[in-house]
């Protein structure tokens, strides 16, 4: 099972979750620190405007707890300075119907909006390049994706969908009316800002471009057929310009009061409305406090957003029942995977023995027969081990899923079979092996739902589930603000 | 001729209270509002002539120009506020004005009805001198309402902005551009006709030597309305003033004018009392 250790915008406003925004560049840094503890075996960061939550896994022999404070102690590391109840922690059912349930935007501040779907692949997709991803993860973020395409599809939960651009649309039009020959300013990029600067330049704004990598600015500029300017030129363009959208990855503020007030100077008075895409944020708050400034962030627009749809109640209770059956269904899986390690050291072992006797025989009075022959025996040891095992392994994991079989305890019917066959003896050198390298190396033996990294790459029911995640390239490109960069 | 002016009063009220609901309703209504309210205006255009049509009957009636009387005065700076609402919408959207403008002429073409009809006793010094005057104060008045009505506007939809607010009344009212070029251009207008009436209302007060009690609490009114008005205007042309500020200073001399009509309705001997 999984932990979820962050915050959102439930739990948050955005001066607390800003100081938790990660660089994307700095994302496999923490992703491989927190694998490093000796809790945690698997870990994924989600990162988007509304939350910032760690979704790890723990080492075999972990618990959940271990896995949660761990979590905790590394997300807290990013800002020291944060209340110290600013994270919550879910663990076990908990964290994966939350984290279920984030994938489907039911979480979201615009419930069904499809930006974050994306956002959780993005996720995926850089922890598993960084080698953080292992069988656990990997099993439940693709079970995650599967209940959010089932919400969309299933529930018209996305439909009439309310965006942030025609909320900051319908506001520009409320300061300025008709918005033909205003001047939009886009500082910086990123998925939202840029749509957001199409939805005005459609409505006839002319738009200035201004960004600290003059290609990308010229790129941008002539994609909306708008004028590109360079960095040094912003306290130029701030004068020219009616709409200022700002969405950089800078640290810090870059538009503070005396730049407005001197822009403001220059343009007589003229309203000026600022939208600031980025977290963390660019525009000063204090800006606001100037008389005929507007200044709006993600938080604002966002829920201005979700205040102006209609209820859609009957469509939300119906993604979470949804919701609901994929994480049971998830449940009943990660039990039945309780049984997996015993399943496969109980085949090993009768595998090991045939296949003992059979070189034997091999050896042997047998030792006439040809390479084909062989071959074709050592197939019949498989099947015959597949066709022995076949319903033990059926009732063992039906015994995990629902707890016992018959009258006997899943726990007993283990130690049972484990005893019986002297698994026990060959677990606990395993378990030795596994701690001699977690001391120094990455577990070198993969067990399914242990989350030791390598298991994915090992397991091929992972494997094959890799082609099932189909992860496509994130919606909202950008992994930070709001789908802003 | 009599029942020609009740008919044309009492169809103007219906007309301006129809107007008022009707702009009302379209501020109020949930559904994604037209461009523009067809019904609101025309029949707020409609209210307009019957009030003209009572304005010029009842005067002829009582062979009284209407200026030389408060009661018509009054009623007919409400028809002025009417026609500058009017002509003002056809340069922007201001539509949801309307939701102001209609219960204003119809409290003024109702609220003439209880002032009297006699002539004002200034009447009584410089005729020409005194049609110029309440000429001027009458179309002042008519139009620093519209642009109190609009600095009302733009201070709510401000508000509403900085409270990050979506839906309700506000998303539909006019934009502070607009409102905010609406109200300059109104007190730009009205504004060479406050002076005008400043001016000859100290001339008449010298001339009745009546710098005490309520005419001088009416000049000095007067006067704070020309101050605060001025300062709006040279504000905005020297300093770039405008907006809120101006919204506020524009409210603020819209109630001294006010404040000026009440002093003299019911001052002393006055039509009001």
């Amino acid at each position: 099972m999984i932990t979820v250790v962050g915050l959102s915008h439930k739990s948050a406003p955005i001066e607390v979750r800003e100081r938790f925004a990660l660089p994307a560049d700095r994302v496999p840094e923490l992703l491989r620190g927190v694998v490093s503890r000796p809790a945690v075996g698997e870990a994924l960061l989600v990162s988007t405007c509304n939350r910032v939550e760690l979704v790890a896994a723990p080492r075999s022999g972990s618990s959940l707890e271990a896995v949660a404070s761990a979590s905790r102690e590394a997300l807290s590391a990013l800002a020291p300075s944060a209340p110290e109840n600013a994270l919550y922690a879910l663990t076990g059912g908990a964290a994966v119907r939350h984290l279920f349930g984030v994938a489907a935007s039911l979480d979201s501040l615009v419930l069904g909006e499809p930006q974050i779907l994306g956002q959780v692949k993005e996720a995926y997709e850089v922890a598993r390049k960084t080698g953080t991803v292992g069988s656990v993860l990997h099993r439940t973020l693709a079970r995650a994706i599967r209940a959010a395409k089932r919400v969309r599809s299933g529930t018209s939960i996305g439909a009439g969908q309310v965006s942030v651009p025609s909320v900051a649309v319908d506001f520009a039009r409320r300061i300025f009316g008709d918005l033909r020959g205003r001047t939009v300013l886009l500082v910086g990029s990123g998925e939202m800002a840029e749509t957001v600067a199409r939805s005005l330049v459609s409505s006839g704004s002319r738009l200035l471009v201004v960004g600290r990598t003059p290609e990308k600015v010229r790129a941008l500029a002539e994609s909306f057929g708008g004028e590109p300017c360079a960095w040094s030129e912003l306290a130029l363009a701030l004068e020219r310009a009616d709409v200022v959208i700002t969405s950089t990855s800078a640290p810090g503020f870059v538009i503070e009061p005396v730049h407005v007030a001197s822009a403001r100077k220059k343009r007589r008075g003229q309203s000026q409305f600022f939208i600031d895409l980025a977290v963390p944020r660019d525009v000063n708050p204090e800006v606001e406090s100037l008389d005929g400034i507007f200044l709006y962030n993600v938080d604002d627009l966002s829920r201005i957003v979700s205040e102006s749809l209609l209820t859609r109640g009957r469509e939300a209770a119906q993604a979470f029942s949804i919701i609901d059956e994929e994480a049971r269904s998830f449940d009943r899986w990660a039990d039945a995977e309780q049984a997996t390690p015993l399943i496969v050291a109980l085949r090993e072992r009768i595998r090991a023995a045939l296949k003992f006797e059979l070189e034997r025989s091999l050896r042997g009075r047998l030792r006439h027969l040809g390479a084909p022959e062989r071959e074709a025996l050592d197939t019949m040891v498989d099947a015959a081990v597949n066709r022995v095992l076949h319903e033990p392994t059926t009732r063992l994991r039906q015994a995990a899923s629902i707890g016992e079989l018959d009258t006997l305890a899943f726990p007993e019917l283990s130690a049972a079979l484990e005893h019986a066959f002297a698994l026990d003896a060959g677990r606990s050198d395993e378990a030795a092996r596994s701690e001699r390298s977690e001391n120094g190396s990455a577990p070198s033996v993969p067990r399914a739902g242990s989350g030791d990294l390598d298991a994915a790459s090992s397991d091929p029911r992972a494997a094959e589930l890799d082609t099932s995640l189909e992860l496509e390239p994130a919606e909202d490109a950008g992994a930070g603000a709001g789908g802003s960069r | 001729m009599d029942g020609l002016a009740t008919i044309a009063f009492y169809l103007g009220v219906i007309a301006y209270s129809a107007a008022s609901t009707l702009f009302f309703l379209d501020l109020a209504r949930q559904t994604a509002p037209s461009p523009r309210s067809a019904w609101g205006p025309r029949v707020l255009a409609a209210g307009a002539v019957l009030h003209a049509v009572h304005v010029v009957v009842a005067s002829l009636l009582l062979k009284r120009c209407p200026v030389e009387s408060l009661h018509f005065a009054l009623s007919f700076s409400a028809l002025v506020a009417v026609a500058a609402f009017l002509l003002l919408r056809r340069h922007a959207n201001l539509d949801p004005m309307g939701v102001l403008v209609a219960p204003i002429a119809l409290t003024f073409l109702v609220g003439a009805q209880f002032v009297g009809v006699d002539l004002a006793p200034e009447a009584l010094i410089s005729r020409p001198l005194l049609v110029l005057h309440v000429a001027a104060n009458v179309l002042g008045l008519g139009i620093f309402l519209v642009a109190g009505a609009a600095g009302l506007l733009y201070l709510w939809q401000e508000r509403r902005l900085r409270d990050k607010r979506a839906g309700g009344m506000a998303s539909r009212l006019p934009s502070l551009d607009a409102l905010d070029r609406a109200t300059h251009r109104l007190l730009l207008s009205g504004f060479p006709l406050l002076t005008f009436g400043v001016v000859t209302g100290a001339i008449f007060s010298r001339e009745l030597s009546t710098f005490a009690g309520a005419a001088l609490a009416r000049t000095l009114f007067g006067f704070a309305t020309w101050f605060l008005l001025a300062g709006v205007l040279v504000l905005r042309r020297l300093a770039g003033v405008r907006g809120r500020r101006a919204a506020y200073g524009t409210v603020a001399g819209v109630l001294c004018v006010l404040v000026v009509l009440v002093i003299y309705v019911v001052r002393p001997g006055g039509p009001g009392t």
